[in-house]
């Protein structure tokens, strides 16, 4: 049983086609951390092995993602940094994640330290497990209201802030689903959109390269799966299942993105919006959609024929 | 900036408690009830109207003019505002001060800044023993912000003192942060004899030392992070009066491995 989109176009720009539908996202709890190093190089690596592993709150605990490179100016300790965000369903949640990864990822990485990157009134936990490595010999030292702990470690101390700040206005969800004849260009037109995405402050796509080839619905005919492939948004299901794709569709790719305001969420959609349609159709794009459960489930909901360029 | 100036007329009326004369105690009073506050520390009960000369109108400065070193407690327990001091103090200038700044534009006796908890202390010229130190019968000497001398201080300096940050453009006396708890005393001037006896924890910072504590363990020559962001701190709050920046590789000693040893000497020559 094949059947054509159901889904309404509301309006068809470069020859794109934009469906007339939203993605819907959900509230989350934010936080942002700076990671510096000697080198640039080392911040990099530090980051990205902080954020790995971290595409989902539904399998990862968190998710996370390098927000933007910071100059030595821009950094507490004058050296080469990178600001990460970590997002997950609430401080209760986020707060073992934070403490997990930066124990096991930025505290072991050569050179490292670890600062709050986030200014809010609303705090969580940053050295609470990584300066007990210090055995005792950890000391701290309170410049204004930042407390900073020194953890002798064998390249020198290992300095983390007392505190990271917390947002619980974050949203995660906010997503566009690419859809194209191509599949090389495809993934060219959706590396760009990502591209456009990480000059947005304050949001970060936490799936690899930004772009996530496994679309999800909620729940599965398996017992204990909380999602399973989206069948209709599946180009090789197109004639077994009730298909949101026409015939001229051979892959779709979806961007996610989490911000830590609502705000960034739709500037950073609407900016890739606008990527996909600058270059899209030479690539063989012909369509946008977006991912949402009816409206029913997220608080948050981005009308992709709001955010047309 | 509106506030009161009070000039020193009657040099001569021995030692003066001025610990009264801070701008939230004066706050609601006129001239009047001013001029008849205590300020004298013997059996005449000397009162303000009787060596100052007192003009301006209430506000968040008081101006002292004239003071000699026989005047104590200036800018004591000082809460919001500004106390300036055209002249010398006695001692316990800004005792447990919590916030505001108190100015000495010439030297000040003992005690300076003991038990401070917050707010800026500025003194152009010297300071004598014990200045962010602990006063008798409390627990912890300075447990916040922030005092800069631009000449020498004295001994103990630091006493007890678990949080805060001490500047001195010159050198300390002997023994500077003794039984310190936590915090900084940085020196410019270089560090007087034996720093840190009992030191706990806290850091003492100086180009050189007198004599080291023999109690202090030579851990050698560090890149220490925390000094760029000291350095940045004292950039960002203290502006023009901040000290120079660290250096980043600096010569570490650890103690007083007599006690915790957790404290730290650290020579930036």
């Amino acid at each position: 049983m094949s059947t054509a989109s159901s889904t309404k176009t509301a309006a068809t720009v470069n020859g794109i086609a934009i469906d007339d539908t939203f993605a819907e996202a959900f509230g989350m709890s934010g936080t942002g951390i700076i990671i510096t190093a000697d080198t640039a190089k080392w911040a990099a690596i530090c980051a990205t092995v902080l954020t790995g592993f971290g595409t989902s709150v539904i399998g990862c605990g968190a998710e996370c993602g390098i927000d933007c490179e910071l100059s030595p100016s821009e950094t507490p300790d004058g050296r080469p940094g990178v600001r990460v965000l970590m997002f997950g369903f609430s401080p209760d949640s986020l707060g073992p994640q934070l403490k997990n990864r930066v124990g096991q990822c930025v505290l072991t990485s050569p050179g490292s330290a670890c600062f709050n990157g986030l200014d809010s009134p609303k705090k969580l936990a940053l050295s609470s497990g990584p300066r007990f490595f210090g055995d005792g010999w950890q000391t701290a030292k309170k410049l204004g209201k930042k407390r900073y702990w020194r953890v002798p470690v064998m390249d020198g101390e290992f300095i983390i802030e007392d505190k990271a700040g917390l947002t619980t206005d974050a949203v995660g969800g906010g997503n566009l689903l690419i859809c194209g004849r191509d599949r090389a260009g495809l993934l060219e037109t959706t590396e760009a959109a990502v591209a456009a995405i990480a000059k947005v402050p304050d949001v970060i796509t936490p799936f690899p390269g930004g772009i996530v080839r496994s679309g999800s619905k909620v729940g599965s005919k398996y017992k204990g799966a909380m999602a399973s492939t989206n069948g209709a948004f599946c180009p090789v299901l197109r004639g077994a299942v009730q298909s949101e794709l026409g015939p001229e569709v051979i892959a779709v790719l979806e961007i996610v993105i989490d911000g830590l305001t609502s705000d960034a969420v739709k500037q950073s959609m609407r900016v890739g919006l606008k990527a996909v349609i600058d270059v899209g159709a030479a690539k063989g794009v012909t369509r946008v959609s977006a991912g949402n459960y009816g409206g029913k489930l997220g608080a948050h909901h981005y009308h992709l024929k709001d955010l047309l360029p | 900036m509106s506030g009161l100036t009070f000039k020193l007329r009657d040099a001569s009326a021995g030692r003066l408690d001025l610990s009264a004369l801070v701008p939230h105690k004066l706050a609601g009073l006129d001239m009047r009830d001013i001029a008849q506050i205590v300020v004298g520390k013997t059996r005449d009960q000397v009162r303000v109207g009787d060596v100052f000369d007192i003009s301006g109108t209430s506000g968040d400065t008081l101006t002292f003019v004239g003071t000699t070193a026989a005047c104590d407690g200036l800018g004591s327990e000082l809460e919001s505002g500004t106390v300036i001091v055209e002249g010398d103090a006695g001692a316990y200038a800004g005792r447990t001060m919590k916030s505001g700044r108190l100015d000495i534009r010439g030297s000040v006796g003992d005690f300076l800044a003991a038990g401070l908890k917050g707010g800026l202390v500025t003194v152009k010229g010297a300071a004598g023993n014990f200045v962010g130190a602990v006063l008798t019968g409390e627990k912890n000497g300075m447990a916040g912000g922030t005092v800069i001398v631009d000449g020498d201080i004295g001994e103990r300096a630091g006493d007890r003192m678990r949080r805060g940050t001490i500047i001195t453009r010159g050198k300390t006396g002997a023994s500077a942060g003794s039984r310190m708890l936590g915090g900084t005393i940085l020196a410019e001037g270089g560090l007087g004899a034996t720093p840190g006896p009992l030191l706990r924890r806290g850091t003492l910072i100086a180009p050189s030392v007198a004599r080291m504590t023999d109690t202090f363990g030579d851990c050698g020559r560090h890149e220490l992070g925390i000094l760029v962001i000291m350095s940045k701190h004292f950039s960002t709050t203290l502006g023009t009066l901040a000290p120079r920046p660290l250096p980043k590789i600096v010569h570490r000693f650890a103690g007083d491995l007599a006690t915790s040893g957790k404290g730290e000497i650290l020579l930036t020559g």
